[in-house]
C-alpha cells in the first residue's frame, strides 16, 4: 500500500534519513581513530535504526523509489518530467558533495601532490562538460 | 522556461461521462495522479497527450485545452447558438 506524507512531512524525513546518516559517519570516524565507546556503539545503532526506518518510510512507503528506478517507457509524461529534473538537480548536488569530499580526504591526508590537483581538475571539467558532450554526441542539429 | 499555464475542462468532461481518474488515466495511459494534476491545472500536457484527451472525449481540442481561462461549457452552447442564429 502506497504510503500518504504530505510535502513537509517528506521533508522531514529526508533531513532525517540524510542527518542519521550523516551521524553514522562521524560515529564510525570517531570510533576508528578515536575509540569505541558503549555510548559511540549505542548511537550508531540508533543513527541506523532510524536511518532503516526513514528510509522505508520515505524512499518504500511513498513508492518514490520505484518511481525513480523505473525505465523511462514505463512512466507517464509527468513522471518523466519529474523524475528528470530530480536527475538533473541530484547531478549537481552529487558532483560538488563527490567533490568537496574528495578534497577533504586529499587535504586530510596532507598529500597536496600537483597529480592530485589534477584529478580534481580533471572531474570538475567532466562534470561540467559532460552533460554539453552528450548532447553534442546525441542531437542531429543544435 | 517558463511556460504558459494550460487551462482545461478535464474534471467537467469526465464528469459528465460519469468516470473516476482511474478509469481515465487508464484510458489515456497515464498514472492517474497525473490526470489530478492535469484537472487542478498544475501540470500542463504534451500535444501528443492533449491529443489524446480530446479524442478520448471525442470533441476538438480547443474545447478541452485554453491558453485563456475557460468560460463554462453553458455559455459556449448559448454563444454557438446565437452564431448559428437558433
Amino acid at each position: 500500500m502506497k504510503l500518504k506524507m504530505s510535502k513537509s512531512t517528506r521533508r522531514i524525513a529526508v533531513i532525517v534519513n540524510y542527518g542519521c546518516i550523516l551521524m553514522i559517519l562521524v560515529f564510525f570516524g570517531i570510533g576508528k581513530y578515536e575509540g569505541w565507546s558503549a555510548p559511540l556503539v549505542a548511537g550508531a545503532i540508533a543513527a541506523a535504526i532510524v536511518a532503516v526506518v526513514s528510509f522505508i518510510l520515505l524512499h518504500m512507503g511513498t513508492r518514490l523509489w520505484k518511481l525513480v528506478h523505473t525505465k523511462v517507457d514505463k512512466l507517464d509524461e509527468r513522471e518523466v518530467q519529474i523524475t528528470h529534473e530530480s536527475l538533473r538537480n541530484s547531478y549537481a548536488i552529487f558532483t560538488v558533495i563527490s567533490l568537496l569530499v574528495l578534497m577533504c580526504i586529499a587535504l586530510l591526508a596532507g598529500r597536496d601532490d600537483s597529480f592530485l590537483m589534477f584529478i580534481f581538475a580533471s572531474l570538475l571539467y567532466l562534470a561540467h562538460t559532460l552533460p554539453s558532450s552528450i548532447i553534442a554526441w546525441t542531437e542531429r542539429e543544435i | 522556461m517558463r511556460l504558459r499555464r494550460i487551462y482545461n475542462r478535464i474534471s467537467v468532461l469526465r464528469e459528465e461521462r460519469g468516470i473516476s481518474r482511474k478509469e481515465l488515466a487508464a484510458e489515456i495511459g497515464v498514472n492517474f495522479q497525473t490526470v489530478g494534476y492535469l484537472e487542478r491545472e498544475e501540470y500542463s500536457p504534451s500535444l501528443d497527450l492533449a491529443f489524446r484527451i480530446s479524442e478520448y472525449f471525442g470533441v476538438p481540442i480547443e474545447l478541452v485545452f485554453s491558453t485563456s481561462p475557460m468560460r463554462p461549457l453553458s455559455q459556449e452552447i448559448l454563444d454557438y447558438r446565437s452564431k448559428k442564429g437558433e
